[in-house]
């Protein structure tokens, strides 16, 4: 009898431990990934092309990278929620147009409210689309997407807004001036960034996602108002989309309707590249924006070897599935 | 029975396991198990959760490889890598959590991957209609289950759905059915009459394997059985079936005196009372939980337990009026709840957890307010409050990082209980709060209720499982379809046929 009752004990005690160096060493190796990935691609680049090191190649990657980082950080939150933004082309071209056209007619500082704010709008709208009528988020946001851009056109009759004298020099300044040899339009992502990896990382409100994201049934009998949660992940995509919009409109020194095609889906390949998962509950912000800096380097790397452009895209669909592919396959 | 000559079934081995040993990580659920299941012959595999009855009957049915040990099927050695090749080897599995494809007919469902076609315009192959409603009502009538083959099987009964699954394995020619539990959620006539398919079943020259918690039933329908316990195979008589209190010993290593009685605790002051969460029975039924108590709720699975604590919780469909110390309130959600000293560890561990956080994280979502210091959080004052709590109810291993994924199921449900045990939690609702876990984290997850208790808590404790019940709770409510329908105390009489009877009005 003794020994029986010794058995099971130690059976019991043995069942309690998971060897977790198993699950860590795979966990460090594949999480790391994307920054290796990155590396390996600037390191091939440099090879590739001796232009590729070039001040003005570099200066090129980080401004080009800089609006998408912003939109990225902000689709982000949105897919660790559980969800999913098809809408932030879109909302950033709106925005541009709204920040442009109320900077005409007031001042810079109104424009850039305004800009944002409509992006705010237009993630709140998304947002309750999804939690209060319950469609789902891929289709919710295709609609506002092909909305939104309707409008776009609708309230510009398809012209840019840039005013007779164009829009306000401090405004275009701010794409074209540097602050200790960097230009102000890159400063700001790095601000951004900071900031929103503070809140999803390191405060109550950031687990909450997470919870909300990885399991919504949990997280709501755990007391959380997974409909806020939700809903508040599509605001922040959306202000942060207009802030992109805005940082676009600088660049291109107008309004154009026509900005911002396509970003929502190289936000959402960066996103997956950098490892968050489509299913809510997992990622990282910062390799998020590695996940940009992949798209926007293969990008650059493509054209400096003079790659046609429709074969880049044809390389880039490949990078985007493969790396898909292997996030399933991490998950097994 | 006299006009009708049942065949004497012939009883040769069909499956049989040999030395099938299998490790997950570091715990050996099986451990040289050899097992051998006769065709025309109710096998029954006894022993309490986690000790390697399910290991067994997935490694037959092809989700899990064994380490070491072959099967052998109608005496070749067989390997069965996925559910095809188990279905190929005339293997199937009942599951408990059916897998019927609700949308379609009854037909549909029991000829599934076998619909008889016909040559249409004489090149096309079409279903066959009329053929296939022949061969449904033939193959459900030996199973004295008369019903259009036309009908939904989202209209059915959870006994018609079942024999469904049984028809539809003997349409794929099965020689070795297992049956998951198949009672855990009927009703006794119900059972009756399942346990007439088996004995038909039996009649048709088919190996039966048997899975039930309820020894009674077991007693009633096998001819062999095997019970398990730590992975190890404890007994096999040939031909005989061990008595209850036999059985009982074998697969806990106790005796049934030595079941624990519920612990000895002050029933106080009424902690909270509520009228009963649906709007139907609400004028009929009020319950009241004291400090100190634990009180049961019986009924058999999908009997209305999970929607009553989702409600009583504000998890459930309209808001609920409760009383809380004589203080009237009314929870629209399960914030609400928890803030006012409601706690709810849910039926299925993954409804309580977010597998890919890690222990902390889980056990801090419904306590996050509390560590908040101007908008960062507090994380000493976490780490403190998280390893205090992993100590208390002895987390293994105690690693907060660990993602909960990680964690073996007892552990996993230690987390889910540790979240409500700091802060003001003085009510907790438990699922069927030991289904799946081993029997050492079962003893140990009563000894975390008692403790609750004995300090002044209140706890509703939810089971299909009537013995546990019985010998964890002071009170027990009876609940059928969500009704109340009995009312047992340890003071009157207590005791598992008078709550059988109470379930089976």
């Amino acid at each position: 009898m003794q020994s029986v009752e010794q058995g099971s004990k130690a059976s019991s005690l043995l069942e309690e431990e998971t060897p977790s160096w198993l699950s860590n060493k795979k966990e460090l190796l594949w999480g790391q990934m994307p920054f290796f990935a990155l590396i390996v691609l600037c390191l091939v680049a440099s090879l590739m092309s001796d232009r590729f090191l070039s001040p003005i190649n570099i200066n090129n990657i980080l401004v080009q990278g800089a609006v998408m980082t912003v939109i990225a950080v902000g689709m982000t939150f949105v897919i660790i929620g559980g969800g999913f933004d098809l809408s932030v082309g879109s909302t950033a071209a709106m925005s541009g147009i709204v920040a442009a056209w109320v900077m005409l007619e007031s001042n810079i500082v109104f424009g850039l409210i305004a800009g944002v704010g409509v992006g705010a709008l237009i993630g709140f709208v998304n947002g309750l689309i999804i939690t209060k009528l319950d469609v789902n988020p891929f289709i919710a946001t295709l609609g506002t997407m092909v909305l939104v851009r309707g409008l776009t056109f609708v309230v510009t009759d398809g012209q840019p807004v840039m005013g007779e004298e164009g829009l306000p020099q401090l405004f275009l300044d701010f794409a074209l001036n540097r602050f200790l040899g960097i230009p102000y339009l890159v400063w700001l992502p790095l601000i951004i960034v900071i900031i929103f990896t503070w809140l999803l990382h390191h405060t109550a409100y950031g687990i909450r996602v997470f919870a909300t994201g990885g399991n919504t049934e949990a997280a709501f009998l755990s007391g959380i108002n997974v409909s806020r949660i939700r809903t508040s992940t599509y605001v922040w995509c959306g202000t942060l989309a207009g802030l992109g919009g805005v940082m676009l409109a600088s660049r291109l020194q107008s309004g154009q309707p026509t900005a911002g095609g396509f970003y929502e889906l190289t936000a959402i390949a960066a996103v997956v590249l950098g490892g968050a998962s489509l299913y809510g509950g997992e990622g990282k912000l910062y390799k998020s924006v590695i996940g940009v800096f992949i798209m926007i380097v293969l990008a650059n790397a493509l054209n400096l070897a003079n790659v046609p452009s429709h074969w880049q895209q044809v390389a880039v669909g490949v990078v985007i599935v493969v790396a898909a592919a292997a996030d399933r396959w991490r998950h097994r | 029975m006299t006009d009708k000559i049942t065949p004497r079934p012939s009883i040769k081995p069909y499956a049989v396991a040999k030395h099938i040993s299998k490790r997950f990580y570091a715990t050996q659920a099986l451990n040289d198990i050899s097992v051998t299941f006769n065709t025309g012959e109710v096998h029954a595999l006894i022993g309490e959760n986690g000790a390697g009855k399910s290991t067994l009957i997935k490694i037959f049915g092809g989700i899990h490889q064994p380490d070491s040990g072959h099967l052998l099927i109608d005496g070749q050695i067989t390997e069965i890598t996925s559910p095809r090749s188990a279905l190929d080897a005339g293997v199937i599995v009942i599951p408990q959590e059916m897998q019927v494809v609700q949308t379609q007919t009854v037909a549909e469902n029991v000829l599934l991957g076998h619909v008889p076609t016909k040559s249409v315009l004489g090149f096309l192959r079409g279903i066959d209609k009329q053929s296939m409603r022949h061969r449904t009502r033939e193959l459900l009538r030996r199973f004295y289950l008369d019903i259009n083959p036309d009908t939904l099987v989202g209209k059915l009964s959870f006994a018609e759905r079942q024999i469904i699954m049984i028809a539809r394995a003997l349409n794929h020619e099965a020689r070795f059915l297992i049956l998951d539990e198949p009672t855990a959620a009927l009703e006794t006539r119900e059972v009756e009459r399942l346990f007439e398919v088996i004995e038909q079943l039996k009649s048709m020259n088919v190996a039966v394997a048997f899975i039930s918690h309820r020894l009674d039933e077991v007693k009633a329908i096998s001819d062999i059985c095997t019970i398990f316990r730590d992975g190890k195979k404890i007994e096999h008589k040939f031909g005989t079936v061990p008595s209850i209190s036999e059985m009982t010993r074998l697969m806990t290593g106790r005796d049934l005196e030595e079941v624990p009685q519920g612990g000895i605790r002050l029933i106080g002051q009424p902690l909270f009372n509520f009228d009963h969460p649906f709007p139907e029975h609400a004028n009929n039924h009020h319950v009241t939980i004291s400090k100190g108590e634990i009180l049961g709720l019986a009924g058999l699975l999908g009997g209305g337990m999970t929607e009553f604590l989702r409600s009583i919780f504000g998890a459930g469909p309209s808001a609920k009026k409760i009383t809380l110390k004589g203080t009237k309130l009314i929870l629209t959600s399960p914030a609400d709840a928890i803030k006012n000293g409601i706690g709810l560890v849910p039926g299925e561990r993954g409804q309580g957890l977010v597998m890919g956080l890690t222990v902390r994280e889980n056990i801090l979502l419904p306590n996050l307010d509390s560590f908040v210091h101007r908008g960062w959080l507090d994380k000493k004052a976490i780490d403190a409050f998280v390893d205090g709590l992993i100590e208390a109810i002895d987390i293994r291993p105690r690693e907060p990082n660990k993602t909960v994924r990680e964690l073996s199921g007892g552990n996993q449900q230690k987390v889910i209980f540790a979240r409500w045990l700091a802060g003001n939690i003085r009510l907790m609702l438990l699922d069927e709060p030991t289904h799946g876990v081993d029997v050492g984290a079962k003893s140990h997850i009563h000894r975390i209720m008692n403790e609750f208790a004995a300090k002044g808590g209140g706890i509703v404790f939810a089971s299909s499982e009537l013995t546990e019940v019985l010998s964890v709770s002071d009170n027990v409510l009876a609940m059928r379809t969500g009704e109340i329908v009995g009312n047992l105390s340890r003071n009157e009489v207590y005791n598992e046929k008078v709550l059988r009877d109470a379930l089976e009005g």
